[in-house]
Formats: structure tokens, sequence, C-alpha cells
């Protein structure tokens, strides 16, 4: 009976899960098409209500996929949603300052492909990584609800989220709302990223709390997230193609794209494999 | 949210991912500043420099020997010149300047002064003038806001030569570019 249930509900979370995926790209696909057909332009207020839009929608599909993961005890909606609200605060006042004014990444790290690397893992990587940490490991880690080592990547991914969220309404405003279709496409791989790197983070915080690691467990965690961070950001710029015709130069960034994407979707296998793994050795401990 | 008691392991996990982010962050910082800082070496006319490495070399004009910009920088490019200028016997730095002063007066729109004066840069007397002006595409059509651009000349007279150092930035990333324009100017020698 209770095999039939577990496998019943099985069921159930991957048709939710499925339904996600499908309305996301439905979603993507409305936004291209409406950009195409209608070309818009924005005021101000429009433009901040659309990328807040566009950015908030990728985050919340790809939230409540991570959340159903969490098949054994799901975690309390209020709280997922306060470590979102945290990972994206933490971005809006911490991490964007910091990147885009104190280190000011954009005037150095595309002046070769090293700098490109090491400036995508050492600064924009730890900062990005550490700070979605933080939004986990200051708030709910010591609660009565973080009570298995899976809850680790649900919390993280939400703060991920809520980070990929500021990251996407900044991309919106800075590009003045231009080319919303390539744009919406960008946003749901960057929020899925950022979601599966936080993850990386998630899963060793999660172990850390209920198993005794060595002490070099956690940095390795932040570590391990900060290079595949960097290396996302890198391949998103690597392969610009660019077109030349009489109309004038443009730049595809659709092989980028394609590869960044490889990268987001292999770390989101790996870390629901981990996932999967954990309560796996959970039923079969009970 | 209930908060149980912090162990000491969890105590030394977090004070080290506290510690190796801000190793990461400071090797990155001098990462950095070693990408901003590189240069490649300059030799025209006698006059040697270190340029900034990865900047835009113009084909130089008229009595120019070196024009670079960089093109990664926000608003106004900041840019460099380096000129090279006869002058007749007995001619000073300040009569230079204000030849200078004159050309910008006549070339640069809404021309400002904000300061002149005698200084020694790194060991070599020069004169130093600060200005300010706006950068306008002449084109009706452009629809970009014209820029403030804040620039400073660095005149050093040598022999029958004034050999002239002009650093130019938007207004708004000036102070944040001079630390690198400084290490421009102390390279210079001629």
């Amino acid at each position: 009976m209770t095999e039939l249930k577990a496998v019943y509900e099985r069921k159930h979370v991957w048709r939710n899960e499925f339904l996600l995926i499908i309305s996301l790209i439905v979603f993507v696909g409305v936004v291209y098409v409406l950009d195409g057909a209608l070309k818009p332009v924005f005021t101000t207020s429009t433009l901040i209500l659309t990328g807040i839009l566009l950015a908030l929608v990728p985050s919340a599909i790809w939230l409540v996929f991570f959340y159903l993961q969490d098949r054994l005890e799901p975690e309390p909606k209020g709280y997922i949603l306060g470590v979102f609200a945290l990972g994206a605060l933490l971005a809006a006042a911490i991490g964007v300052p910091l990147i885009e004014n104190v280190f000011r990444v954009s005037h150095w790290i595309y002046t070769n492909t090293l700098a490109t690397i090491l400036g995508g893992i050492l600064v924009v990587g730890f900062t990005q990584e550490f700070l979605k940490y933080a939004a986990v490991r200051y708030s709910i880690y010591h609660s009565d609800e973080f009570d298995e080592a899976t809850d680790g990547v649900i919390y993280a991914t939400a703060a991920g989220l809520g980070y990929a969220t500021v990251l996407n309404i900044q991309f919106v405003i800075s590009n003045g709302g231009v080319d919303l279709g390539a744009g919406v496409i960008r946003m749901a791989v960057v929020a899925l990223a950022q979601a599966s790197f936080s993850g990386i983070t998630g899963y060793f915080l999660g172990r850390a709390k209920f198993e005794s690691e060595q002490i070099w467990w956690m940095p390795l965690g932040i570590t391990l997230a900060a290079i595949f961070n960097g290396l996302f950001n890198w391949l998103r710029g690597l392969v610009a193609q660019t077109n030349i015709s009489l109309s004038g130069a443009s730049v595809s960034p659709w092989p980028g794209l394609a590869l960044a994407s490889i990268v987001a979707f292999g770390t989101t296998a790996a870390v629901l494999w981990l996932v999967r793994r954990n309560l796996n050795s959970v039923q079969a401990g009970k | 949210m209930e908060n149980k008691k912090i162990s000491l392991g969890d105590r030394y996990a977090e004070i080290t991912v506290i510690l190796i982010t801000v190793i990461a962050l400071i090797v990155g910082w001098v990462y950095k500043s070693g990408v901003e800082n590189s240069s490649v070496p300059f030799n025209v006319e006698g006059i040697r420099a270190q340029a900034p490495k990865g900047w835009l070399q113009s084909e130089p004009a008229g009595d120019e020997i070196l024009r670079t910009t960089d093109r990664t920088s926000s608003g106004f490019n900041t840019t460099y010149v380096l000129r090279k200028i006869p002058l007749a016997a007995n001619t000073s730095a300040a009569q230079v300047a204000s030849l200078l002063t004159l050309g910008h007066g006549q070339d640069l729109l809404a021309f400002r002064v904000l300061d002149q004066r005698e200084v020694t840069v790194y060991g070599k007397a020069a004169y130093e003038i600060s200005y300010v002006y706006v950068e306008s595409n002449p084109n009706l059509t452009h629809k970009n806001i014209p820029s403030i651009v804040r620039g400073a000349d660095y005149i050093y007279v040598n022999d029958n030569n004034a050999v002239v150092v002009s650093f130019w930035a938007d207004e708004k990333s000036y102070d944040l570019n001079l630390a690198r324009f400084h290490i421009f100017l102390q390279s210079i020698s001629y």
C-alpha cells in the first residue's frame, strides 16, 4: 500500500515538473513572439514593471520546480519566500554594487580569456555564491525546519533565484528593454544557473549540518559553486557570432547562450541527482 | 525560527568560508589591478612611455605622437594623448599653456579652465591646466546625450620642444581613472 502511494506521488511530482517546464517554454515563447510582433517602446516606469515581470516569472517557475524536489517533508512556503527575498536583498544591497561599482568588472573582465575566467570565478563567482550561502546560513540554517540534508539545496536554490531575479531586473533596465525576445531566454537560463550553482552550496551546507564533515567541506562547496559560476559567465560571452551584412554588423548571443545553457542544465541535473540520492537514502533508512 | 547552539565545527566551517571568500576577493583585486595597469612600451621621436595595454591606439594626426583610448569606459571614453610641439627659443611652459588654452577654447564646446599652475610631476617641472568641456556628436540626428568631459594637460618644455600629455575622461569617472593616468605620466621619459 505504502509502495503504491510512493509510486503515485512520484508520478504526480513528475507530472507537475513537466507542466512547469512546459509553462516556462510557453512563457518564453509568448514573450519572444510578442516582442518580435509589437516591438514595444517603454517609458521608465513601464520598463521597470516589464523588467520585474519578466524576471519574476522564470524565477517563480524554477522556485516551484525546486520546491517540489523535497518530497519527504516540504518546507514552509513562508520560509522559502523569506530566503528568496533575502537572496534578492543581498544581491541588490551588496552583490551588484560590489561587483559593478567597487570591482568595476565590466571595465577589465573582458580584456582577455584569462581575465574573464579568473575575474568570473574570484570576483563574480565568490561574491555571488558567498551571498547566497549567507542568505541560508544566517537565517534558516539553525531553525527546526532545516531538518534534513536536502533542505540545504531547497533553501539555497530559493536564495539563488532571489539573486537571479535582481540580476535579471538589472539586465532589462540596463538594456532599456531592447530585444526582450532573446533577453527572456537569457533570463530563464540565468535563473536556472544561479539556482543550480547555489544548489551545490546548499548540498554541502545540508551535509555539513547533519554529517560530521571536515573543515574543508564547506569552503570546497563554495569554491565549486564559484568555479561553475565563473565558467558559466565565460561560456555565455565566449561564442559571440558576428554577422556582417549590408545593413551593418550584429552580434548573435545564441551560441554562447547555448553553451551556457548546457552548463546550467548539467549542473541542475547533478544537483537533482544528489537530492534524489539523499531522499532515497533517507527513505531506505526509514 | 528557533536557533540551536552552534557547534565548534560549525563555527570553524563558517570562519573558513569567510576566509576563503575574502582571500578570493583579495586575489581578484590584485589581479584586477594587474590587468588594469598592464602596459605596452612606446617609443616614438625620443619619447618613451608605457601605454595602457588593451586600449585602442588611433593613428596619430598633426603633432600628436600617441592617442590611446579605453573603449570599455562608460560615457566619454577615457583618452590619453601625447604631443610633441616644436618651440621657438626661450618659450616658457606658461606661454605654451596659453596657446593650448586658446586652441581648446576654439575647438571644444563650453570649454572652461578650472585651474592652471606650475607643478613638479615625478621630479620634472611641468605646467598643469585642468579644464572641462562638453563632448557632443555634431550629427543632429544622433540621440545620445552630450557628455561632460574633464581634462588635464601637462606641459613639459625640453630644449626646443614641448611635450604635452593630455588626459580626458567622463566627468563621472575622472577621479576613478586618475590613478591609472598617473602611472602613465610617471612612465614618460624624453
